[in-house]
């Protein structure tokens, strides 16, 4: 009984994660890509590694420290890679409705450049 | 014409002594008597559960030796040649490019997840004489949670003298310890001089975990100062 759920959650991670492959295939620009690349694939990991602690019921302290990396590194790692590219001017998909990071460091910045006036 | 003959030549040279090798080759049936010795004697001998340890720590540990030492070299020359670039363009007056600060969320991540990689390299070099991994894995990890730091936090400053007071002191004791074997147990680096303890234990296989946290302490700290080295912006 273990055996068929623990496979049964590791095949639907590995939905999950053929997701986020199609995803990195389809999305139009880079920032969808990472997008896609980040959501889809830290559930499939972690839906994967759970079906193996269902599957290997002794393997599971080690499978949460595992579980607890990835929810820790994946999406900071894609934040950080998607705020690098931005700051290099990476151009955003045409169909781009909103761009608040750019509205945010314009808001900054127009801020710094009204204190440096008024000091004056 | 004459250049083109020449390469084709050398490639039909080649194509020979690779056919020679790969006509010639056939796969080992059974261990060599060096490798026999060191699989059926091995864990009796030495008390390491993990067999490449004890060949790397205490057969071969003068090896070992030679590579700290290639690792140490090479350190200290990226360190002179990198001090010296630095120096000289400093001279130079040039505006040092600025470092643009990670964002809050990356900061935070780094600020938490840097110990517990330490604790991780740690880990590793600690278990080395027990499962896979060792002195020079665990130093790379802890490296590489230096480097996870310097992206994190590019400000962020080591502290040379300790960094140096740790590495010389981690290799002085690794040297001592390989000196102690060659004192009270059969040879230079001889790890039975400390008792073998039980087969598969944390304390057991005498000295080869004290060697390996030494291994490990010394290649971590090496490590991160050629990435501080690389990094730049020395204050000296």
């Amino acid at each position: 009984m273990n055996e068929l759920l623990g496979s049964l959650v590791v095949l639907a991670g590995s939905v999950f994660l053929f997701s986020a492959g199609l995803g990195v295939l389809r999305m139009p620009d880079s920032y969808n890509r990472i997008q896609t690349g980040t959501k889809a694939s830290t559930l499939g990991t972690i839906l994967v590694l759970i079906g193996l602690a269902i599957y290997h019921p002794a393997w599971i302290g080690k499978l949460l420290l595992l579980i607890f990396f990835i929810l820790l590194t994946n999406p900071v790692s894609s934040h950080a890679l998607a705020r690098a590219s931005h700051r290099r001017h990476i151009r955003l998909a045409e169909e781009t409705v909103v761009d608040k990071l750019e509205e945010h460091e314009t808001d900054v910045a127009g801020k710094k450049t009204e204190v440096v006036e008024g000091a004056r | 014409m004459i250049k083109r003959l020449f390469i084709l030549l050398v490639l039909v040279l080649f194509g020979v002594m690779f056919y020679n090798i790969a006509s010639n080759y056939m796969e080992p049936t059974e261990l060599s008597p060096l490798a026999t010795r060191y699989v059926g004697k091995g864990p009796e001998e030495l008390g390491a559960a993990n067999l490449v340890t004890s060949v790397v720590v205490t057969y071969r540990g003068l090896d070992t030796l030679g590579e700290v030492t290639v690792l140490f070299l090479s350190a200290a020359a990226v360190g002179l040649l990198l001090g010296l670039s630095a120096r000289s363009s400093g001279a130079e007056g040039q505006p040092k490019e600025s470092k643009t600060e990670a964002s809050e969320l990356v900061q935070t991540t780094v600020e938490y997840l840097v110990p517990i990689i330490f604790l991780f390299g740690a880990y590793i070099f600690i278990n080395g004489h027990l499962t896979p991994g060792g002195g020079f894995q665990g130093g790379a990890v802890i490296a590489s949670g230096i480097m996870l730091l310097f992206l994190g936090l590019p400000h962020a400053k080591l502290r040379h003298t300790l960094l140096g007071l740790l590495e010389s002191l981690s290799g002085f004791s690794y040297v001592l310890v390989g000196l102690l074997g060659l004192v009270l147990a059969g040879g230079f680096l001889d790890n039975r001089f400390l008792p073998l303890g039980e087969y598969g234990q944390l304390f057991s296989a005498g000295a080869i975990p004290l060697i390996y946290i030494f291994i490990g302490l010394k290649v971590g700290t090496e490590l991160s100062a050629v990435l501080e080295n690389f990094k730049g912006n020395n204050p000296d």
